[in-house]
């Protein structure tokens, strides 16, 4: 995996799936969709987001729905999900749509919103260039990593000719 | 090892001769379980599973938006009558058929003791209160499990949960989870088994509420043990073939709970979210409500309609109050009915609708409006969960959703 670099935006502990991905997108065209991530939360933030732009919350990130809210992340230009602590529902959707995800105690701490953060992934460790503070992380185990670095499990089961025709 | 440890290690398929936190633990599962929101999901409608590991372990049961509330879903479920065809499933559960996935499972026998569940519905931590571990899982990763009948869990701590005595007349297991969210707060990939004395005093029903609503605390997995009242049931719909599973006396526990069920009274999450915002009802101060609902995997079981039905009997709900109860599967619809529940219910002036997920998740059946302030014994508050961002849900027992509706605001007192 390549270094991210990208600027922090900051949310706080527990955001849920449904603040991602609200129940309405489930039948809006896909290309629609991203933009009404944290609509009830953060009116208008989906709007300002750059492609490379990364994530910085707090604690039980992701609690809540199977639906999928780390593919309307991802979709709308977010590089890296980095939180306290993240729902494990949530992170098994974000690495099986290749979005990397990582839990970091420590990164609100280190980062302030608009920050611009490096996640180095040969020494597992995030250097927020804006102020110099750096935390290390635990990596995620390599089979996880493998995935991510397919663009997500629906890849690996297209190149293992697993899946087929449209219904 | 704990129960879940030795569930994951039986199923390891590469043998695994123990499991212990950090071990990342690939396992065949014994069932998987498709939900009609799969059709919304355009990968797999556009690129299903060639061949399923085992068409007689797959369902699909339409559960979320039944009926379809629009031409859109109408269509898109279309394709997964076709897929059931092409798979050659025999448990297909259609419109009327079925109920909600988890509640269903449950009735049909197919949550045995020891097992591993993969289901598409995040609720799916319910099956603990068959001494089974399930998760819920996105779409991607259930075509997988249908390609390979394989998943993998990274093994978490458990945290051990304590139940000592029984629950007074007006508590309910609901009210218990939300001593649970009060005490233990969120717990992602951690797991939590019960033990104690007081489980004995709960039924089936009040096990699957508070092993439902452990999803909201991120646990991974909350597996009830095996005992008398899980074997009566199971007897009771003629399962006998099972392994169940206990802890091993040297179970490592991350830490020990103890709830005493005697203390628990009525409780309410407050709107937007669980963890760090329960409160006992007699300090909420009085909150008018205008939205009654009952329903979900969690609190639309017979239990809950019969507390419902109790509660409304030979009595009206406030005029400014639309109650809207939901049985959780045909089977609780029916015995319901049987049993008059749902005569007190229309008498009283709330409405019936059939069972399906509706209301809780703001698909249909019940969806809020701008300025809603509503009480509701499903699963979540989150912000425009139900329906408009500017309503406010709290969360409650199906009993204090029907004293809340008789009353007008909320409360969890019968004597009011």
């Amino acid at each position: 995996m390549n270094n991210i670099t990208g600027r922090v935006w900051k949310f706080e502990d527990n955001i849920n799936t449904d603040l991602m991905y609200p129940q309405i997108c489930y039948t809006l065209p896909e290309n629609d969709k991203p933009f009404y991530a944290m609509h009830a939360n953060r009116p208008g933030w989906a709007r300002m987001v750059n492609k490379g732009d990364i994530i910085a919350a707090g604690k039980n990130f992701g609690t809540g729905s199977s639906r999928p809210a780390a593919d309307n992340l991802k979709n709308l230009g977010i590089a890296c999900v980095l939180a306290e602590s993240i729902n494990g529902l949530f992170m098994r959707n974000s690495v099986n749509s290749g979005l990397i995800s990582l839990e970091v105690p420590g990164i609100t701490g280190m980062a302030d919103e608009g920050d611009t953060l490096r996640i180095n992934f040969n020494g597992n460790y995030i250097e927020n260039i804006s102020n110099g503070k750096i935390v290390k992380f635990r990596p995620l185990p390599e089979f996880l990593m493998e995935i991510i670095d397919a663009g997500g499990i629906i890849n690996i089961l297209k190149n293992k000719g697993l899946l087929g025709e449209p219904l | 090892m704990n129960i879940i440890e030795k569930i994951l290690k039986s199923h390891s398929v590469d043998n695994l001769k123990s499991v212990s936190p950090g071990d990342i633990v690939t396992v065949s599962v014994d069932r998987a379980i498709i939900v009609d929101m799969a059709a919304l999901h355009p990968e797999f409608v556009n690129n299903p599973p060639i061949k399923p590991f085992d068409p007689d372990k797959i369902a699909i049961i339409f559960d979320h938006f039944v009926p379809p509330p629009n031409i859109e879903i109408a269509n898109r479920v279309n394709k997964l009558r076709k897929l059931a065809k092409i798979w050659g499933l025999k448990d297909f559960y259609d419109v009327g058929r079925g109920g909600i996935s988890h509640v269903f499972s449950g009735e049909s026998g197919w949550i045995l003791p020891g097992s591993i569940i993969a289901n598409t519905d995040s609720h799916t931590v319910a099956t603990g209160a068959f001494n089974a571990i399930g998760r819920g899982l996105g779409t991607p990763e259930m075509m997988g499990i249908i390609a390979t009948g394989k998943t993998w869990f990274i093994a978490g701590e458990t945290v051990n949960v304590r139940f000592i005595n029984g629950l007074k007349k007006g508590a309910s297991a609901k009210d218990v989870f939300f001593k649970m969210a009060e005490i233990i707060g969120d717990i992602p990939n951690m797991n939590i088994e019960f033990s104690g004395t007081g489980i004995k005093t709960l039924n089936m029903d009040e096990r699957s509420s508070i092993s439902t609503m452990c999803a909201e605390l991120s646990a991974e997995f909350a597996v009830f043990p095996f005992d008398d009242i899980l074997k009566e049931y199971l007897e009771g719909i003629g399962i006998k073939n099972y392994n169940p599973v206990y802890p091993d006396n040297d179970a490592e526990y991350y830490k020990t709970y103890e709830i005493d069920l005697d203390n628990v009274e009525p409780m309410v999450a407050l709107p937007d979210k669980i963890i760090n915002n329960v409160r006992p009802v007699t300090e909420l101060g009085k909150v008018e409500i205008n939205l009654a609902v009952v329903g979900s995997c969690a609190n639309g079981r017979l239990s809950d309609l019969r507390d419902v039905s109790e509660v409304l009997k030979n009595k009206k709900i406030n005029k400014n109050v639309r109650l809207i109860v939901t049985p959780a599967s045909m089977k609780v619809y029916e015995e319901a009915i049987r049993l008059g529940y749902i005569d007190n219910i229309i008498k009283a002036g709330g409405m019936v609708t059939n069972p399906t997920c509706g209301a809780c998740l703001g698909g249909h059946m019940g969806v809020s409006s701008d300025g809603d302030v509503v009480i509701s014994s499903t699963t979540r508050n989150f912000k425009g969960r139900m329906g408009s961002p500017k309503s406010r849900i709290y969360l409650g027992s199906a009993r204090t959703v029907a004293l809340s509706a008789v009353n007008g605001y909320i409360t969890g007192d019968e004597n009011e």
